[in-house]
């Protein structure tokens, strides 16, 4: 089932189309990433999302039904720009902005207890926001955006700011919300993150979305016929024919691994045919694509093509 | 619903949980009784009793002169130059020299120590009444008691009467109406910039801290909006309700306390009874006009107050959802500022226009309280001496009407200009946003 669905919708500001006509849906218990170099629209698709802003046309269906603002309680907003009241206390702070999702006053407390509890920060509970480090703000921005047990989730850059280790506990507890049957987005330009954590993609650019699917497939669908292979002991490999090309080689005292570019003409079995009774092979894959890689090529053909 | 009685509920307690609200709460009234109190009561203690010692040349004035309670004459015999040295010494204020022959009007007051203020005064005044008092003898031949009793009784005593229509007329006091008018005008002008600027400044606080996006995926703009304009008003209310009370309290304190601060002085005992905290500090020096206490009751009040709160409640949140408006259009408050000032223009004229006195019946009065941006001041300056029904209904109505317009594009503007960063907004994009 999917949990959002936005059919062609456009929205416009002032003469600027920020989308246009861009369909998408997102499937339930998965880790949809929002991908797109900045001002591609990924922001005002995310408004669209949390009822800030209204489509000039097309829909967004919540869960089988249009979008309302009835729904904003079981959505959970991780804003980019996000920022929290300095003089407030953390825990009142936290009470208010659980409140207007609208959670009581007492079950807003009892999440946020579990929640501070679970990420170790249970002494800053009568803290003031201005006495906390950024890190530590974003700690407690992500459990405002957590406490009222959201079924869909909107992270835009959630690492952002975070050190290693905070972004690692944060990347588990992202997991585990899914694991726990949240639907989530991750707006993000850390493509290694989209790598790890997330199932399925788009690549938004100029209001539209121009690459969509599963990481693995989308993935797939850019693989170039690239392959490393790693051999035992010093291999010379000089002579070889020219539906290879090597992209790279490396000589250490025991192993030879080398990177090769093969003709679309040739398949990975003639390449294993050619090498296995040359040399000793200790392993062979296919290189795919690293998101990153697929980010930059779409995006720069793209802009030249206009 | 709910949401704005969270949204009111956190407007509402952490600013009264501010260290700054709780300072100028309690300072305020502080202030104002000082500032009350303190004139009154150096008027009556400050000026201890001075002695005179008068030496006149010509013996003309010689038991002339009287003692009151600050002044004390004395007419010790010897030379100018002993008296001034007793007076080095200490033994006397000063010393008064009335020269001789026909400069008998013009004397050298001497002295040692800085006399008070009033002392030149209080002795000029009983110099010119001993010569006039001579001349009438002299060269008028009048009796100087007769003449004391005909100035007694001849004393106008003038009603002012207003008629209406059917040719009743009532007693009305022209300086009350005017007085209570500038009062009620000036506690609007005060609310409204106060606790509007608070709103704006807020909303321009969320906007930098990019606290606000957050929020309005959580509620809608127009009831973040409608939330914090109503929780700064009940700040504000609670504020002001506490000033006058404490003002009302510490009078009342003093005043049992230490009655002799107010001694026998009948304006400071008025003050205490009516002890309406900013308006006592005014009246107590124009006490003449609550010495008619029937036209005080004959006074139209619960016409003024129903006025007062309408307008006063009205005016204030037009002008906060319109400084709402433009606090989420822009990012600092520098920028503001020329954005607030059009708006702001009416409110200050309108109050300027009040405080010259002008007449309540004037042309310019009578529309600007049709105005529904000066009407919140003018009417009110107006309601005192009485205006016709229609015309009161007419101004509230288009009070009211500009309210809710003025709400309502300044949610728009809310809307659009909440998520705008970095853009120097003019006029002419406010508008177009309210079209959007």
């Amino acid at each position: 089932m999917n949990i959002i669905e936005v059919e062609n919708v456009t929205k416009r500001f002032g003469r600027y189309k920020a989308l246009d006509d861009l369909s998408l849906s997102i499937a339930q218990g998965r880790i949809f990433g929002l991908l797109g170099p900045n001002g591609a629209g990924k922001t005002t698709l995310i408004r669209l999302l949390t009822c800030i802003n209204t489509p000039d046309s097309g829909s967004v269906r919540f869960c089988g039904h249009p979008l309302t603002a009835a729904d904003v309680s079981n959505i959970g907003y991780l804003p980019e720009e996000r920022g929290l009241y300095k003089k407030m206390k953390v825990s009142e702070q936290a009470i208010y902005m659980a409140r207007l999702r609208g959670m009581s006053r007492r079950d807003a407390i009892d999440s946020l207890q579990h929640w501070f509890h679970k990420l170790g920060i249970e002494s800053w509970w009568n803290r003031r926001v201005e006495d906390l480090s950024k890190g530590m703000q974003q700690k407690v921005q992500f459990i405002v955006t957590v406490a009222h047990h959201p079924d869909f989730l909107i992270f835009d850059e959630p690492f952002s700011g975070f050190d290693p280790i905070n972004a690692e506990q944060l990347k588990s507890e992202i997991m585990e919300l899914k694991e726990h049957g949240a639907t989530i987005i991750l707006s993000t330009h850390n493509m290694a993150s989209v790598e790890e954590i997330c199932d399925d993609i788009a690549l938004v650019n100029k209001g539209k979305v121009i690459i969509n699917g599963a990481v693995n497939e989308v993935r797939r669908t850019f693989r170039q016929n690239r392959f490393h292979i790693t051999f035992d002991g010093q291999a010379d490999i000089s002579d070889l024919p020219e539906w290879m090309q090597i992209l790279s080689c490396n000589n250490d005292e025991q192993t030879t691994t080398v990177q090769l570019q093969v003709t679309d003409m040739h398949k990975a079995n003639d390449l294993l045919q050619y090498f296995i009774a040359r040399y000793p092979i200790l392993s062979f894959g296919e290189m795919l694509p690293s998101m990153n890689d697929i980010f930059i090529r779409t995006i720069q053909a793209q802009n030249e093509n206009h | 619903m709910n949401k704005i009685l969270v949204i009111i509920s956190r407007e509402f307690l952490t600013r009264i949980r501010k260290k700054s609200f709780i300072i100028t709460t309690l300072l305020m009234p502080v202030i104002m009784v000082v500032l009350i109190l303190l004139p009154v009561y150096l008027s009556n203690h400050t000026d201890k009793s001075c002695t005179i010692y008068v030496l006149d040349d010509n013996s003309y004035f010689i038991h002339k002169f009287h003692n009151t309670s600050k002044i004390k004459f004395e007419y010790p015999s010897g030379e100018l130059e002993g008296l001034k040295q007793r007076c080095v010494n200490g033994e006397c204020d000063a010393v008064l020299h009335i020269l001789s022959g026909s400069q008998s009007n013009r004397a050298n007051l001497f002295f040692y120590k800085d006399p008070p203020l009033s002392l030149k005064n209080g002795i000029s005044e009983q110099m010119d009444e001993v010569m006039f008092d001579r001349a009438l003898q002299q060269e008028f031949n009048v009796d100087v008691q007769r003449y004391k009793v005909i100035k007694e009784n001849a004393h106008s005593d003038i009603q002012t009467l207003q008629i209406d229509r059917d040719g009743r007329a009532q007693e009305k006091m022209v300086e009350m109406n005017r007085f209570v008018g500038i009062i009620c005008g000036v506690l609007i002008y005060f609310f409204v910039f106060t606790y509007a600027n608070q709103v704006m400044r807020s909303v321009i606080e969320e906007k930098s801290n990019r606290i606000i996006e957050v929020i309005v995926s959580s509620v809608k703009p127009f009831q973040f909006m409608m939330g914090k304009i109503v929780g700064v008003a009940l700040t504000g209310l609670t504020q002001f309700v506490a000033q006058i009370t404490l003002i009302v309290l510490m009078i009342f304190v003093v005043g049992s306390v230490a009655p002799q601060v107010f001694s026998d002085n009948s304006t400071a005992e008025l003050l205490s009874q009516n002890g309406g905290g900013f308006a006592g500090a005014t009246v107590a020096t124009n006490s003449d006009v609550f010495t008619n206490i029937s036209t005080f009751y004959s006074f139209p009040f619960s016409t003024l107050i129903f006025c007062f709160l309408f307008y006063f409640i009205i005016g204030y949140l037009m002008y906060a959802s319109l400084f709402a408006g433009v606090g989420s259009a822009t990012d600092n408050e520098t920028d503001s500022q020329q954005l607030v000032l059009p708006i702001s223009i009416p409110l200050i004229a309108s109050l300027i226009v009040i405080a010259s006195g002008i007449s309540p019946q004037h042309e310019l009065i009578r529309w600007l309280s049709f105005i529904p941006f000066t009407s919140p001041i003018a009417m009110l300056y107006r309601i005192p001496s009485g205006v016709p029904l229609w015309e009161l209904l007419l101004s509230g109505g288009i009070l009211l009407l500009t309210f809710l317009l003025c709400v309502k594009f300044a949610a728009k503007i809310y809307r659009v200009g909440l998520l705008l960063y970095g853009k120097k907004v003019t006029w002419r994009e406010l508008i177009r946003w309210m079209k959007m």
